[in-house]
């Protein structure tokens, strides 16, 4: 059961922050200083120092208590180290440090499609370092989150794709048909092409991980 | 490029016209080792750094007067500093260790535990029901594990030398009283409660908290899931009946029913036994869980109600037409229970069970019929001081009302009793370091019935040996009062008594766990009685007592050879007892001196199927030879059985599972039966005591239908 679940998830890769910084320079006016960290930590996290860019928006957190997006990289920043951490005592104290700030960032922002696929990824970490023990509980969960993230945001391209790419591991393994899940990451990719976020600092990602999900499975 | 220009400007702009305090220092853990990477600043201000390699760090703030410095680190509990920032120089910080750590010892002393909640677990979620022997059973799964002895035709857990009534069942920190289905004599009982409800098992095999009581020697915890994952519904087509269950699920509050109805008669015609069937084994039943979210609080009601119905006869070496056996029985049961997480670190639980249980049996001639209404309801309170020291407070109360008609041509009697017994219990859990944790509690019983106030102290400590191994020790008073088929004869008793002392090693790491654990469990008190059968002019005592003691081992390995996970586990006992009629002292039928299980399970991912494999021996159990003088005084031959099964994933939602229980038919002998008087040589003659079936085959497509296409029943095999 145990490769079941690993398969299933093994098509799941962490989705790496890109092009965050790109909107950082065209502010005119000075820039606040929740703008200079935030830029700061971007910058620090695009030279590969993720954990100094997530003490950065730790702090950032501590002082900005309404904004849910200090805490969502804190916690997105934990997940992602996971996925390749084999020290179960650093997994776990990595993703209790993710889970309580993705418990800050809900409570400020409540039924947030990219916390709740946030919070899919931080059971799926769980789930590829050992599906046997976390298979069975995680993986209903992570299905249902993304569903739900979907139900709130059908027309956003990066829970579409993060969706879809949960899916089409499964019908991967019992060789279905992946055409539906084909479907809609091209749905992703066009929405990709115009899509603006909801604010500076949110979360952008997901068109070049789309493409090279089309490339590579949807011929 | 141009980023940085701009923040070097807009950084150095304030400083000309602020005044800038440098803050600096030093981290180190508690072993004195500096801390890299840990992340060091001003609450609610920005400025802040990162250690460096050698834990310094240094920065600037503008900001004046008394500040909050904070150091996070991961694993670390958050260090925090109130001071005048100007005093924020060259500070040497040590940061405590975060006790919720991993790498925090665990009291493990009697305990297993299996599920998700727990740091290390034995046994797995779905090892609950992909274990081959355990045909979805969650004692059978129990009973590969070290420290039960094998008692094939009963079914239920003898735990280290204990009868099966030794061990009490709790869900959800409430007991259940009737934990079994009724069975005959030569056929094995299962647990009544289908394993896919619940997420969380312990399995305590000796010393165990003092929240727990009237257990001699182990306690079974069930804990039900807390939030259904989503809407579904099971479909089972199963070679001995069918099932069906369904869950719904709203924004605060979810329903899971489940029904399932069994018959054998079908099986038993393609394939008879040793018994003569007049009614083969039908039962139908229906569970139900409502969970409601109030608040901050969390609402769970739990029902089951079944019935089972049968008839037979069986063979007996004093009745050459053999005897009849039948069996009807009802039961039902609920638990409700409500949690609520309060304020400054106060945790409230309260529940409450009601049991209700009617059997009727009749064995020849004569008719007997039982009914019990047991309750029991619980009040906790949990106030969590810090990571480190946390109590528990609670008060109990257990209600018993036993009836029982006895009728046969030449008696007609009505009997029963009403047990009440109070009990209140608190507990410390008290961790001084990552390296040393103990836990110290006392319970209080009053027992209406007797008249009789017991007070039971439990303590148990664990101490870490190295990074991944840790030795613990228990010890503890337990208290039991007698069973119904004494208590419904007299009432001038008392509790039975045993103490358990306990040491355990444990070493965990890389998917592999080893267990090794000695014991001596001390019972006095145990009832004595002078007849063959009691009744009601039997003269019971409290004189009785015995010892137990052993070595229990457990192995397991989900990482040497891919694709395998087994788990191996031996246990040792040597035990004595003079309890019930016993005219010496002696080891008990129901235990034996070697217990080895093996179990293993095999991936093949290009079949997409799971073989398993599970192997028991117990080494022969006591009986007595009337033909020689003594008293249980010879044991049997020892017990074989290797059992073996197949899930196959049909897809996604569809599994088929097919089972066999002891492929190779191993002959095994329970015991025997001597004949009441002896033949013109003076030789008592005898019967074997055999299971109903050698073998035991099984089929089933297990189907779940759900919106997103992903759930399955593999915990439900």
């Amino acid at each position: 059961m145990q490769n079941v679940v690993t398969y299933l998830m093994i098509f799941f890769t962490a989705l790496i922050m890109q092009g965050q910084t790109d909107s950082a320079v065209n502010a005119a006016a000075e820039p606040t200083k929740y703008q200079q960290g935030m830029r700061k930590a971007f910058q620090l996290w695009q030279e590969n120092k993720s954990w100094e860019a997530a003490n950065v928006f730790e702090r950032i957190a501590a002082a900005e208590p309404d904004n849910w997006l200090p805490p969502y990289y804190v916690a997105q920043i934990n997940v992602i180290n996971s996925f390749t951490e084999k020290d179960g005592t650093k997994l776990k104290a990595q993703l209790d440090k993710a889970q309580n700030f993705i418990n800050d960032a809900t409570a400020i922002s409540k039924d947030n499609p990219d916390l709740l696929v946030l919070q899919a990824q931080l059971y799926t970490a769980w789930i590829v370092f050992d599906g046997q023990q976390y298979g069975m509980t995680y993986s209903p969960k992570a299905s249902e989150l993304y569903g739900k993230a979907l139900g709130l945001a059908p027309n956003n391209p990066r829970i579409i794709l993060a969706k879809a790419e949960w899916d089409m591991g499964g019908a991967k393994y019992f060789g279905q048909s992946i055409e539906p899940y084909c479907k809609d990451i091209q749905r992703a990719i066009e929405l990709f092409a115009t899509f603006k976020p909801a604010g500076e600092f949110y979360p952008t990602y997901g068109e070049e991980r789309a493409k090279q999900i089309q490339a590579e499975s949807c011929k | 490029m141009k980023i940085s220009v701009i923040t070097f400007l807009l950084a150095i702009l304030p400083s000309l016209l602020l005044a800038q305090t440098t803050i600096s220092g030093t981290v180190m853990d508690n072993k004195g080792m500096p801390v890299f990477g840990a992340n060091v600043y001003l609450e609610g201000a920005y400025d802040g750094s990162t250690t460096e390699a050698n834990g310094n760090f240094s920065f600037e703030t503008t900001e004046t007067g008394t500040q909050v410095l904070i150091i996070s680190y991961v694993s670390f509990e958050p260090f925090k500093f109130v001071e005048d920032v100007t005093k924020m120089k060259n500070l040497k910080i040590t940061l405590r260790e975060d006790v919720n750590s991993l790498e925090t010892v665990t009291i493990s002393a009697g305990s297993f535990s299996a599920g998700d909640n727990s740091r290390i677990s034995v046994l797995k979620p779905l090892d609950i029901v992909t274990t081959a022997s355990a045909l979805g059973d969650f004692v059978g799964a129990l009973q590969t594990l070290p420290g039960t002895t094998t008692v094939a035709e009963d079914g239920r857990l003898f735990v280290r030398g204990g009868d099966a009534g030794e061990t009490q069942i709790f869900i959800d920190g409430i007991r259940v009283f009737t934990p079994y289905s009724p069975t005959t004599n030569n056929v094995p009982t299962r647990g009544r409660y289908s394993p896919f409800l619940f997420d969380g098992i312990t399995f305590s095999t000796g010393g165990y908290s003092a929240e727990y009581g009237q257990a001699l020697s182990s306690v079974l915890l069930l804990n039900t899931i807390d939030e259904s994952t989503q809407e579904k519904t099971d479909i089972a087509i199963m070679s001995v009946g069918a099932g069906l269950g369904h869950t719904e699920k709203w924004e605060k509050n979810s329903l899971s029913v489940n029904a399932s109805y069994i018959n054998l008669a079908p099986y038993i015609a393609l394939l008879p036994d040793r018994n003569d069937w007049q009614k083969p084994f039908e039962t139908a039943s229906g569970e139900a869980v409502f969970r409601q979210k109030i608040g901050d609080g969390l609402l769970k009601v739990y029902g089951a109600f079944d019935t089972s119905d049968f008839e037979l006869t069986q063979d007996d070496i004093n009745q050459p037409d053999g005897t009849r056996f039948m069996l009807n029985n009802q039961n039902f049961y609920t638990n409700a229970s409500y949690s609520e997480m309060l304020n400054k670190g106060w945790t409230i639980f309260g529940g409450g069970s009601y049991t209700y249980g009617k059997t009727k049996v009749g064995i020849d001639d004569a008719n007997i019929k039982d009914v019990e209404n047991s309750a029991h309801f619980k009040l906790k309170l949990k106030k969590r001081f810090s990571n480190r020291f946390k109590m528990n407070f609670g008060a109990e109360q257990f209600v018993t009302d036993f009836n029982e008609n006895y009728d046969d041509p030449n008696v007609d009697a009505n009997l029963g009793f009403n047990n009440n017994i109070s009990a209140a219990f608190t507990e410390a859990d008290i961790i001084f370091s990552r390296k040393l944790a103990l836990k110290l509690g006392v319970r209080g019983e009053y027992s209406e019935l007797f008249s009789e106030f017991t007070i039971s102290p439990r303590i148990s400590f664990a101490y870490k040996t190295g990074k991944s191994s840790q030795l613990s020790l228990a010890y503890g008073d337990f208290f039991q009062q007698p069973e119904s088929e004494v208590l419904k004869f007299t009432n001038s008793l008392e509790a039975q008594h045993t103490q358990h002392y306990i040491m355990n090693y444990q070493y965990s790491a890389n998917n592999r766990i080893f267990r090794a654990e000695i014991y001596r469990k001390q019972y006095t008190n145990l009832v004595t009685y002078n007849d063959e059968f009691p009744d009601v002019n039997t003269t019971f005592l409290n004189n009785g007592d015995g010892y137990a003691q052993g070595l229990d081992l457990f192995w397991r390995d989900n990482n040497s050879i891919k694709n395998v996970d087994y788990w191996v586990s031996y246990s040792y006992l040597d035990t004595e007892r003079k309890y019930r009629n016993y005219p010496i002292k002696a080891m008990p039928n129901f235990a034996n001196t070697h217990n080895l299980s093996v179990v293993a399970k095999y991936w093949i991912n290009d079949w997409k199927s799971q073989i398993g494999f599970s192997y028991q021996y117990g080494s022969g159990r006591t009986y007595t030879d009337l033909n020689e003088p003594g008293f249980l005084q010879k044991k049997t031959k020892g017990y074989n059985s290797l059992s073996l099964n197949w899930a196959y994933l049909i897809s996604q939602q569809k599994i088929l599972y097919a089972s066999i229980n002891n492929v190779f038919a191993f002959k095994n002998v329970n015991g025997y039966q001597y004949a009441n008087t002896a033949d013109a040589n003076g030789n008592f003659a005898r019967r074997e005591l055999l299971p109903a079936a050698d073998q035991f085959f099984f089929v089933g497509l297990f189907w779940t239908i759900s919106d997103d296409g992903k759930d399955n029943q593999l915990d439900n095999l």
